[in-house]
């Protein structure tokens, strides 16, 4: 085995074997929940996107940054700007779809990455937490400051730029169609009963169930054609039948009523501001579509998938030559500039991919939960990633991945609490974090390495004797 | 008198002193020498307090030192002055001396203060001036006389001599000396350079690799010629 | 011209505040070579103790006091518990530490007191004094925060360079090895440097209070104001703690009178970031803030 693994390009595929399974499991564990559920996998896919970066930087370059949030901030505004006013990608003139938005949600992270990096990588310790503690704050400011690009306080509404069966074309023969969606329609179906009376079997997404907003599209589209033009309701764009994801399909922000993608048709995942730490605010009530299309069941696709994809670049860099070079940094500069090493470029580099993870982890967060806004981007949210990571374990992907499920998990926990044994709401908001804080305190103190480094610590003295 | 019993200190698997036994009269100067690495900065770092002893103890005048901490140990009567140059810059040489002794009542610390200018003139004339004004010798002194604030019943000198001109260095090792005898104090004198070391010793310990391999009169050891060419070059 | 000298005017109390805030950080740095990122947390936590002294006993100098003693007693449990026993290598852990600590008072304070903005009473008159006919932008409040912070600095700085306990925290700053060879009871000495940071913070803390509402996230930006302000001032030094602390808060005044509020804390990240940048030590700091 350790001689295949030598091989150039063994330990790629090894990791493209993990990143597939997890995601193939993580699909079939989507399908079998329910959507409270599957926005709950999407929240922690989410964060764990995000902080698969802050393992990098702060676990393996030694860099404690609270910048990430605002870097999601940046991600997320950049996907609700682009995906609200763009109709062709620009330069390349291409019909828009989510995924340019994600792209240039990452490109707008990497450009601030270099920028943040560039200045920080040369600063040491509480230096850089300070600087990073100011640009978490000041950062979200900025949306204030132009209320009219950015919505102000109350940020922006986005309608999410989702297709049904996810955002590939099906025509151009994409890596993913959700087969749930696309089969059979009883699972999904069931879970809205009272939608029920109006989805005959099979008939999930024909254009008979999306109200159109306006004037309908060219009459050669075939009910029953699952992806076409005609089932998403255009303000007035004419386009193709077989067109799947240009804008047209995406009504803008300025879609009236009968829109079918806007933020009341997430259900309330009934936990509100404590499910999702510092959101400030956001209103995710009301039913689910008209269709027995699982919104939260996309979304959850979406975020894991996502998640993979950082993942998968995320174990190459991290065990591969780069985390090599990270660790090496953080632990002696000098020796690695004496080998060659040039620590600066090593940082920077940790700060750019860091952030390119966290801006993608922000446009999802856009389009989970419709809504960018600075009270959503704030400090609460960067030290919650950091908890997240030094309870997980600051130099695992994994330890990232169990304190994103952490994040998600203890709020909810605690409310079931509260429930049984009647705690007052004040005591109910705050206990998670409590617990975070000192629960941090406790892990630097006694068990530095989280909880992935504490049980490795454990097999390795079980395994001694 | 300072008596160390089978003192050893491990650094890790690193066993930096092994078992070291000597006794440090009142008095008189007491020399440690060896080659690099031989165990002697671990030794006086050791008794301290800096360093934790694996086994073995210190005792001065049949108090014991070891366990305690190195504030403690100081206050107790040990006073170091570390290798290199252990003043604080950025204070001046009066805030320098007046760091020593602190536990002490006013009228002590005030008759310590003006015997330490007696003994080093120069200080009394840059009292007022900043520690990273003074030269290296003049820092060296400095560097004593805080130690002498804290009136200690033994003084641990780490390698004086260091980066320092040789008049210089006689002139503070003779005035250590008077002091061993006036004051009655047990003098640990650690030095590289070996000659002059035992020319200003009455005892002397030679250490390598952590154990002493020979200890006995300072004259006695200067003249030993196997010694002399394993150790002292010459 | 008028306006200018009503912004700068108006920005010296929050200046003061901001001063002491700084000042609080900086001696921590001073003592154990670790910003304290809990100490706004303190400040917030120990303004809400006085909150409700205030409230029971209708005596702001009563009320100002409990929060000098719940500093103290506040910074000794943090840096007993907290940062003692993180060893001083471990910045990475030590900074992480803090934050720990931020979050937790946050949430305790949110479930003792609520998350609610809570006004805190007015103890002087806080409207502009008219003197010789024109109103001046301060008030006698403004008065108040000026002198108490005034006296808090003066006392410090006799504190430092006059007695043989300040004598004992600055040698224990500098170099800690020859303070302990010394005989200086080095672990006390960073208590009482944590103590005292405590006590500013919380004078800080109180003093804000009555100016706006109070809630456990509101000083957040007092935060970032106050480490802006120290590291402009330089990290090590008192003096540049303060003056910087008064600066940051003139700049902020200006700014919010001539632009909007809301452009206060991205104006303080700017000086920060430039700061950084250029003279990284501060103005009348000396320690490295880079690395390579």
């Amino acid at each position: 085995m350790a001689e295949l693994m030598r091989k150039p390009g063994a330990r790629l595929l090894l990791h493209l074997a993990i990143v597939v399974a997890v995601f193939v499991l993580m699909m079939v564990v989507n399908d079998h929940v329910d959507p409270l559920m599957n926005y709950y996998i999407a929240l922690a896919a989410m964060y764990a996107t995000a902080m698969f970066g802050m393992v990098i930087l702060v676990g393996l370059s030694g860099q404690v940054s609270l910048g990430n949030g605002a870097l999601m901030a940046i991600g997320g505004y950049i996907f609700a700007l682009t995906s609200m006013n763009w109709q062709t990608v620009p330069i390349l003139g291409l019909p828009w779809n989510g995924w340019w938005s994600m792209v240039f949600a990452g490109i707008g992270g990497i450009v601030f990455g270099l920028l943040i990096g560039g200045l920080g990588a040369r600063l040491t310790g509480p230096y850089l937490a300070g600087l990073t503690l100011g640009i978490a704050v000041g950062i979200p400011a900025i949306a204030n400051r132009f209320p009219a690009l950015f919505g102000g306080e109350n940020g922006l509404t986005l309608t999410v730029p989702y297709p049904e069966g996810g955002y590939a074309a099906v025509d151009a023969g994409t890596d993913y169609v959700d087969p749930s969606l696309a089969a059979s329609s009883a699972p999904v179906a069931s879970a809205f009963p009272s939608q029920a009376a109006s989805v005959a079997p099979g008939d999930l997404l024909t254009a008979s169930n999306f109200p159109s907003a306006g004037p309908s599209v060219a009459p050669s589209v075939a009910p029953g054609d699952l992806l076409t033009a005609s089932n998403f309701p255009s303000p007035g764009a004419s386009s193709g039948a077989g067109d799947l994801l240009t804008a047209s399909n995406f009504p803008s922000a300025g879609a009236s009523s009968g829109d079918l993608l806007t933020a009341s048709n997430f259900p309330s995942p009934g936990v509100s501001a404590s499910a999702v730490p510092d959101l400030g605010g956001t209103d995710v009530s009301g039913g689910t579509g008209d269709n027995g299309f699982v919104i939260e069941h996309w979304q959850a696709s979406l975020a894991v998938l996502v998640a993979c994809i950082v993942a998968f670049m995320a174990l190459n860099l991290v065990r591969g030559r780069q985390g090599n070079v990270w660790r090496a940094v953080r632990d002696d500069p000098v020796a690695a500039a004496v080998s060659g090493i040039s620590p600066s470029t090593a940082k920077v580099t940790a700060f750019v991919i860091s952030s390119l993870f966290a801006a993608l982890a922000g446009g999802v967060f856009a389009q989970i939960l419709a809504y960018v806004g600075p009270g959503a981007f704030g400090l609460g949210l960067s030290l919650s990633l950091l908890v997240g990571v030094v309870l997980g374990g600051r130099s695992s992907l994994f330890g990232a991945v169990i304190g994103a499920v952490l994040l998600v998990w203890l709020p909810e926990f605690v409310l079931n609490l509260s429930n049984d044994r009647g705690w007052s709401e004040q005591i109910t908001n705050n206990a998670p974090n409590l617990i975070y804080g000192l629960l941090v305190v406790l892990v630097v103190l006694v068990a530095p390495g989280g909880i992935v480094g504490s049980v490795q610590s454990l097999i390795a003295k079980v395994t001694k004797r | 008198m300072l008596s160390i019993d089978d003192l050893s200190v491990n650094y890790g698997p690193v066993k930096a002193l092994s078992h070291v036994s000597l006794d440090v009269p009142r008095g008189e100067v007491t020399a440690v020498i060896g080659a690099n690495g031989a165990g002697k900065s671990t030794l006086m770092r050791t008794l301290a307090g800096l360093v934790k002893p694996a086994s073995g103890s210190a005792q001065l005048d049949g108090n014991l030192l070891t366990g305690h901490k190195a504030e403690d140990i100081a206050r107790m009567g040990v006073a170091l002055v570390p290798e290199g140059r252990s003043t604080i810059p950025e204070l001046t040489v009066d805030e320098n001396l007046r760091l020593g002794g602190m536990w002490r009542g006013r009228t002590e610390r005030a008759a310590s203060h003006a015997e330490v200018f007696d003994l080093f003139p120069v200080l009394a004339q840059r009292r007022t001036m900043r520690a990273d004004t003074l030269s290296g010798g003049e820092r060296q002194q400095l560097a004593i006389g805080r130690a002498l604030m804290c009136a200690p019943e033994c003084l641990l000198l780490d390698e004086p001599s260091l980066g320092l001109a040789p008049l210089i260095v006689t002139q503070i090792l003779d005035l250590v000396k008077r002091l061993a005898t006036e004051v009655n104090l047990a003098v640990l004198l650690v030095e590289q350079n070996a000659v002059t070391a035992l020319r200003e010793a009455s005892q002397g310990v030679v250490l390598n690799l952590g154990q002493v391999v020979m200890a006995g009169p300072a004259a006695e050891i200067a003249s030993h010629e196997e010694l002399r060419h394993a150790y002292l070059g010459y | 011209m008028i306006d200018f000298i009503n912004y700068l005017l108006g920005g010296v109390g929050s200046g003061a505040i901001i001063a002491l805030m700084a000042l609080a950080l900086v001696l921590t740095w001073r003592a154990t070579r670790v910003v304290n990122f809990a100490q706004v947390g303190q400040a917030m936590f120990t303004t809400f103790i006085a909150l409700s002294i205030q409230t029971a006993t209708g005596n702001w100098f009563v009320a100002l006091v409990g929060a000098m003693v719940a500093g103290a007693v506040l910074g000794v449990f943090v840096q007993y518990l907290v940062l003692r026993p993180v060893s001083r290598m471990d910045t990475s852990g030590a900074i992480i530490a803090t934050f720990g600590v931020l979050i937790a008072l946050q949430a305790a304070a949110g479930m003792i007191w609520g998350g609610d903005s809570q006004a805190f009473p007015q103890p002087f008159n806080n409207s502009a004094i008219t003197l010789f006919g024109q109103e001046w932008p301060l008030s006698i409040y403004d008065l108040v925060v000026i002198s108490l912070a005034a006296l808090m600095v003066v006392g410090l700085t006799l504190l430092f360079t006059r007695t043989s306990l300040g004598l004992a925290m600055r040698a224990t700053a500098f170099n800690p090895e020859v303070a302990r060879l010394s005989g200086i009871r080095v672990s006390r000495t960073l208590t009482v440097g944590w103590a005292l940071a405590g006590v500013v913070g919380g004078v800080a803390g109180v003093l804000v209070a009555p100016t706006s509402t109070i809630s456990p996230n509101s000083f957040d930006i007092l935060l970032v104001f106050a480490f802006t302000a120290a590291v402009i001032g330089g990290l090590d030094s008192l003096v540049g703690a303060v003056a910087m602390g008064v600066g940051t808060g003139l700049i902020i005044s200006l700014v919010s009178g001539y632009s909007d509020s809301s452009n206060a804390p991205v104006v303080a990240l700017v000086l920060l970031a430039v700061t950084l940048l250029l003279k990284p030590e501060g103005m009348f700091g000396h320690t490295k803030a880079r690395s390579v």
